[in-house]
C-alpha cells in the first residue's frame, strides 16, 4: 500500500512537472488579457473581461445550450469520422488487391487531398443543400484522403514476411487485411485518425457556421455565429473556450490513451 | 517411412538465369534435412518452391504425392527474420495465431479449437521452447533468440508436417545458436515433424541435419548421409571442399 501510494504521488509529480510551464505560460496570458480588459479602452464588447466570460461560460452550461451544441457537433463529427474510416479501408484495400483501383484512387487523392472542404460548399449547397448532411459530407471529405493517405503508407511499409506467414496458413485476402495489414499498420492509421480529427473538428465548425441551424441545433460553430450576430462577446469566448478544451482532451486523453495502450506498448511507435 | 516430398528435375530461372537446374531429391517422413552452400546457390529458392511461395519453370514439386502449387498450412516456414513476429501481439498471442485465424490446421481438429485447447496446445510449445514466464511479453522485449524460439513454437503449435527453415538462427551469437540447436533437436525428436533447413555454416547443418544436400552452381552437388552426427574438422573440411 506504501509502495503504491509512493507511485501515485512520483506519477502525479511527472504530471505536474509535465504540465507546469504549460500552466505557467496560460496564468500569463491571462493576466496580460485581465490587464488589458480592466486598464485599456478597449470596449468590453470586444474584448470582455475573464469574469464576463467565465458568468457566459457558467451560464452557457447551467442552460445546456453550449453542452447540447457541442454534443450535437460531436456527433456529426462521429458519423463523419466512422464513415470516413469505412471508406478509407475499403478503397485502401482495394488498391493493394487491384493495381488498376490503386491508379484510381491515387489519381483521387491527388485531386481531393488538396482541396479544402470549404472550397465545396457553393457545390454542396447546390448538391445537398445545407444541414447535418452536408455538414457530414465535408467531415468526410476533410478526413477520407489524409486516412487513405496514410493506410496505403502503413499498408505498405508491412514487412514481406508478414504477407508470407498470411499465405502460409492459406488466408484469403480479407483475412490478410483485416488479421494482418490493418493490426500491422495501426500507427500510420492512428496518425491519419489525429490528422483526420483535427481536420474533422476545423471543417464542422466552419461549415456549422454557414449552414446554420436545422432543427434546432446548429452545433458550436452555429453557437459562436450566433454569439457574434447578437454581440454577445463573452458568450462567443466561452464557445472558443469549450471547443479548446475538447481539442486538448480528444488529442491528449482519446488519442494519447490509445497511442500509450498500443504503439508505444508493443515500441513501434 | 515413405516420401513426404518428392522433386523431379526442377528447373528455376529469374530474368533468363538458371538458378536451380535438374534437382531431384526426395525427403522422407521424419527426416532432417539441410541444404548447404554458399550465399547465391538457389538454397533460400528451393526452399520457397517447396513451400509453394515462388512458382517452378519446369519439373515437379509433390507433397504427399500432389503437386506443390502454393503454400500449404501443412508446411510452415520459419524465417530468418526477427520481425516475423507480429509487433501487436505478446508471445502466446503469437504463438496462438495461427491456432485461432486458422481453422482447420491441426490436423486433428478441423473445427474451430475451444479457448482451453488453445491454451493448453500454447502452453506446450512454449513449454517446448523454453519460454514459460515470458507469455506477456511483446516482441521488442524479446531477444533475437527469444523472437526465433516463439517463431518456431508459432510454426510447431499447428503440429505442420514439414517445418521448413530458413536461416533462422543465421543472425545469432555463436551460444545461443548452440542452445536452440539443442532445443530444435529435442523437438524434432518429440515431434517427428519432417525439417528442411537452411544453412551456409557447414558446422550447424553436422550438428542438426539427417541428410546434408550440398547445392553448387544451381544444382546438387552431393548428398551427404549424416546420421552419425561427426562434426570433425575432417568432415567440415570434406564438406567446405564441395562448395
Amino acid at each position: 500500500m506504501k509502495l503504491c501510494g509512493i507511485m501515485l504521488n512520483m506519477k502525479s509529480k511527472n504530471v505536474f512537472k509535465k504540465y507546469r510551464l504549460k500552466i505557467i505560460w496560460i496564468i500569463l496570458i491571462l493576466i496580460i488579457w485581465e490587464a488589458i480588459a480592466k486598464f485599456s479602452s478597449i470596449s468590453p464588447l470586444a474584448f470582455p473581461s475573464l469574469e464576463l466570460i467565465g458568468k457566459a461560460l457558467v451560464q452557457s452550461i447551467i442552460s445546456g445550450e453550449i453542452i447540447n451544441q457541442m454534443i450535437f457537433s460531436l456527433g456529426l463529427i462521429l458519423m463523419g469520422l466512422i464513415l470516413a474510416v469505412i471508406l478509407s479501408v475499403i478503397l485502401s484495400s482495394l488498391s493493394i488487391i487491384n493495381p488498376i483501383i490503386e491508379n484510381f484512387v491515387d489519381t483521387c487523392v491527388s485531386i481531393f487531398h488538396p482541396l479544402p472542404g470549404i472550397a465545396l460548399l457553393p457545390l454542396i449547397i447546390l448538391w445537398i443543400g445545407t444541414g447535418s448532411k452536408a455538414v457530414v459530407f465535408i467531415i468526410i471529405h476533410s478526413v477520407l484522403w489524409p486516412m487513405i493517405l496514410n493506410m496505403i503508407a502503413g499498408f505498405k511499409s508491412i514487412p514481406q514476411v508478414y504477407k508470407k506467414i498470411g499465405r502460409n496458413y492459406e488466408f484469403n485476402i480479407l483475412k490478410i487485411i483485416f488479421k494482418i495489414y490493418i493490426p500491422a499498420s495501426l500507427p500510420y492509421i492512428i496518425a491519419g485518425l489525429k490528422i483526420g480529427w483535427a481536420r474533422a473538428w476545423r471543417a464542422a465548425i466552419s461549415a456549422e457556421m454557414i449552414f446554420g441551424a436545422s432543427g434546432g441545433s446548429g452545433g458550436i460553430g452555429w453557437y459562436i455565429f450566433n454569439k457574434r450576430v447578437f454581440m454577445d462577446t463573452p458568450g462567443l469566448f466561452a464557445g472558443l473556450i469549450v471547443i479548446i478544451i475538447i481539442g486538448i482532451l480528444i488529442e491528449d486523453l482519446v488519442f494519447g490513451k490509445v497511442e500509450n495502450s498500443t504503439i508505444k506498448k508493443w515500441g513501434i511507435s | 517411412m515413405s516420401s513426404i516430398i518428392k522433386i523431379e528435375n526442377l528447373l528455376k530461372t529469374y530474368d533468363q538465369r538458371v538458378i536451380l537446374d535438374n534437382i531431384n531429391l526426395t525427403i522422407q517422413e521424419g527426416e532432417f534435412v539441410c541444404f548447404v552452400g554458399p550465399s547465391g546457390e538457389g538454397k533460400t529458392t528451393l526452399l520457397n518452391l517447396i513451400g509453394g511461395f515462388i512458382k517452378k519453370d519446369s519439373g515437379s514439386i509433390k507433397f504427399k504425392g500432389n503437386e506443390v502449387i502454393k503454400p500449404m498450412k501443412e508446411c510452415v516456414m520459419v524465417f530468418q527474420e526477427f520481425d516475423q513476429l507480429f509487433t501487436w501481439k505478446n508471445l502466446k498471442d503469437n504463438v496462438e495465431f495461427p491456432l485461432k485465424n486458422a481453422v482447420g490446421t491441426v490436423p486433428a481438429a478441423h473445427k474451430k479449437l475451444s479457448k482451453k485447447e488453445i491454451n493448453q496446445l500454447s502452453a506446450k510449445y512454449i513449454k517446448m521452447v523454453k519460454l514459460e514466464g515470458f507469455e506477456d511479453f511483446y516482441p521488442n522485449q524479446l531477444s533475437g533468440g527469444m523472437k526465433q524460439r516463439t517463431a518456431i513454437a508459432r510454426s510447431l503449435v499447428t503440429s505442420p508436417e514439414v517445418l521448413l527453415m530458413d536461416e533462422p538462427f543465421g543472425s545469432l551469437d555463436a551460444q545461443t545458436k548452440k542452445e536452440l540447436h539443442m532445443t530444435l533437436l529435442d523437438i524434432w525428436k518429440k515431434t517427428n515433424t519432417t525439417i528442411i533447413f537452411v544453412t551456409h555454416d557447414v558446422r550447424e547443418a553436422l550438428t542438426l541435419a539427417d541428410r546434408i544436400v550440398v547445392l553448387k552452381d544451381g544444382i546438387i552437388n552431393k548428398i551427404i548421409d549424416n546420421q552419425d552426427k561427426d562434426i570433425s574438422e575432417n568432415r567440415v573440411d570434406e564438406i567446405t571442399k564441395l562448395l
